[in-house]
């Protein structure tokens, strides 16, 4: 069996990016069951070295190098960026988020190459993104842009097996209703069922979630149920997707801790965020969906505050790289299900 | 058994044909030791063979508790058929409440309990024209602002606005409103719970991470941000608004007393995942003490022995203890 080949994206090099790529290099488990390309500043690979007191060994190539054939040893793609050694710890930088743009850039190319079957990147930090000249809100505007995505992407949070999936995300209260339609709630089941099978799941249990209190209480407190939920979820349905709903969003959440269900499909931000975090999300994975390539990072931020303190937690970031790994490989065996599916 | 200076709980049977009864029945045989408190409502309605003492005062309800569960009757039409709500009986559930409310009013009761009724029938059979029990005793109450709070031992926290369609929140939002829940919120902290000074709470933004600067929405700078501002200036200890994803993990917890939230499921979500069974409805700014369990009449499972009385004996528990602490005060 061939393995997979990873894409492991630098993180801010002012957080604790460098530190976790560097732990996740010295795990035996991650370096044994995949071909592993880091893309960044050799600098900040230097600096994780330097936090953690070790060296790793991994054979340096120019960003655009060839990557194949592997010989077993971790390859470095070297991303040449003016001042990024000096950027302080815990401190936003333009540099930085120039490494974070072109890292995931390169790693794009390379997915589109067929030669990274799938990218996890070390947390990035918007505001040196944003000073680095990036235009998009966040890596999902920018990896829909680069790759012209016509079909929905979104961001799903992982905690402990538990799935959120977002009809809305980054969207003012008043703007949300207008945005609930039946044709994009359906896309977001449609996308969360397709994920989830990607991720392992073979028949995934999905329940939606209600917007109004009670669910509306059968039409006394708001009308979205009728009118828009339960209308996508029967589509859903009828599509031979396991879902049920809508269910008041207070209740249901113990229902997916207790294993009754392995996904929700949240209609706004906090409707799933406050949940989820009370949840074990701190320690989660946040999947990006619906790209041509399975991304994948982990779902705390730089944590400036422990940054270069050689402390950071693995195991979100190690989850983050399982998770990924794991959709790769599903997801040449479910191709055909994938376009199937697709609306 | 203690403080024998304090009067029992009176409890009305919420619905009979919901979980009310055998909850109540489940309470009692958890409580009876611990706290007097008695049932308004049908002899009748309480499950077979739970044992009931029928009293003809309130007065009789503590000493009546070894026995069996206290009952001051309150005579309804018909059976109670679990699951089966009978339109004729709904007229006396409105009863029940409004007796209960004069009982601790006239002082033969320290506190109010509820069960659940079930609003749909009320607003149907018994012309019930208010949103939930809380506004109707808001109305008994003649007329006082009341707020809903939940409460567990994790958290205590309050919706500024409750059983209204999500997309009416942001209009309903009012500095006025918010302001008057906060207050109530603080002199209920100070007279029921007995929190010291000073009383801490910590307001949610409306708009996910509290707007982003105005990025993800206005209300957070421009309405809650200004009462936050004012009322820590009279003295009142406020943060806010904060982004309602990360408020409600342990360590932030730590850092209040209550919380205030812009709607109901950014009140419910957080209690409900952190106290599934144990959270209780408290109904603050009312002359009287009212608590109840943070369920519904849930007729899929009544009459089956499947309900879990811990949120009704929480509310018992939370209504006896507020009721000292404003007898302290």
């Amino acid at each position: 069996m061939t393995l997979k080949t990873i894409a492991l994206v630098q993180g801010d090099p002012g957080g604790i990016g460098p530190e976790l790529l560097h732990k996740l290099l010295s795990d035996d488990e991650v370096r044994n069951c995949a071909n592993l390309v880091v893309i960044g500043a050799p600098e900040v690979f230097a600096r994780g070295e330097d936090q953690m007191g070790s060296r790793i060994d991994v054979r340096h190539a120019a960003l655009d190098a060839q990557i194949d054939p592997f010989d077993g040893q971790v390859l470095h793609l070297d991303l040449l960026i003016e001042g990024i050694g000096d950027v302080p710890v815990a401190r936003v930088s333009a540099a930085g988020g120039q490494s974070s743009i072109e890292g995931l850039r390169r790693a794009f190319e390379l997915s589109q190459a067929g030669q990274v079957d799938g990218i996890v990147f070390m947390p990035f930090n918007k505001e040196s993104m944003h000073l680095g000249g990036n235009e998009f809100a966040d890596e999902l505007g920018f990896a829909r842009s680069f790759f012209d995505l016509k079909t929905p992407a979104s961001e799903f949070n992982v905690a402990n097996g538990m799935w959120n999936g977002r009809v809305t995300s980054h969207v003012a209260m008043k703007d949300v209703p207008d945005l609930l339609t039946t044709e994009r709630i359906e896309k977001s089941i449609g996308l969360t069922d397709r994920t989830l099978k990607m991720a392992g799941h073979d028949r995934p249990r999905i329940v939606v979630a209600a917007y109004n209190p009670h669910a509306g209480d059968g039409g006394l407190m708001g009308d979205e149920e009728i009118r828009v939920i339960r209308p996508a979820v029967e589509q859903a349905q009828r599509k031979q997707i396991n879902c049920v709903g809508p269910l008041p969003a207070d209740t249901l959440w113990l229902k997916v801790r207790d294993g009754e269900y392995d996904a929700v499909v949240t209609m706004y931000h906090d409707q799933g965020q406050i949940a989820i975090k009370l949840l074990g999300f701190d320690r989660g994975v946040s999947v990006l969906a619906g790209l041509p390539v399975p991304m994948t990072t982990p779902a705390h931020g730089t944590a400036f505050d422990i940054a270069g303190q050689a402390k950071a937690n693995l195991v979100p970031a190690k989850n983050a790289f399982t998770m990924c790994l794991n959709m790769a490989s599903n997801r040449n065996a479910t191709t055909g299900v994938d376009s199937g599916s697709a609306d | 058994m203690s403080g024998p200076d304090l009067l029992p709980v009176a409890v009305s049977c919420g619905d009979p044909s919901g979980i009310g009864p055998e909850i109540i029945v489940a309470a009692w045989a958890t409580l009876r030791h611990e706290l007097p408190f008695f049932m308004i409502g049908d002899p009748q309605h309480v499950p077979t063979g739970a044992k009931t003492v029928v009293i003809d005062t309130p007065a009789d309800a503590p000493l009546a508790m070894a026995g069996g569960l206290p009952v001051l009757p309150v005579a309804f039409p018909k059976p109670a058929r679990p699951g089966q709500p009978d339109p004729e009986n709904a007229p006396r559930v409105v009863e029940v409440i409004q007796r209960a409310v004069e009982l601790v009013v006239e002082g033969a009761a320290s506190a109010l309990c509820t069960a659940p009724v079930s609003k749909r029938e009320l607003v149907i059979h018994a012309g019930f024209a208010f949103p939930g029990q809380t506004e109707f005793l808001a109305h008994l109450a003649g007329g006082r602002q009341a707020v809903m709070m939940l409460a567990s031992d994790e958290l205590k926290v309050v919706p500024v606005t409750t059983h209204i369609p999500v997309s009416e929140v942001p209009k309903a939002l009012s500095a006025e409103l918010l302001e008057t829940t906060i207050r109530i919120t603080d002199r209920a902290l100070r007279e029921d719970f007995g929190v010291a000074e000073p009383r801490r709470i910590a307001v949610a933004g409306l708009n996910p991470h509290a707007g982003e600067s105005g990025v993800l929405g206005n209300e957070d700078a421009i309405i809650i941000a200004p009462v936050c501002d004012r009322l820590r200036a009279e003295g009142i200890s406020i943060a806010g608004p904060l982004s309602a994803d990360t408020m409600f993990h342990a360590q932030a917890r730590a850092g209040y007393d209550a919380a205030i939230a812009m709607y109901h499921d950014q009140a419910l979500i957080p209690i409900k995942t952190l106290a599934f069974d144990s959270g209780v409805n408290v109904t603050l700014g009312l002359p009287f003490i009212r608590t109840s369990p943070d369920h519904g009449t849930a007729y899929d499972i009544a009459g089956r022995g499947q309900a879990n009385p811990d949120s009704m004996i929480a509310a018992l528990r939370l209504a006896r203890k507020t009721a000292s602490a404003r007898l302290a005060n």
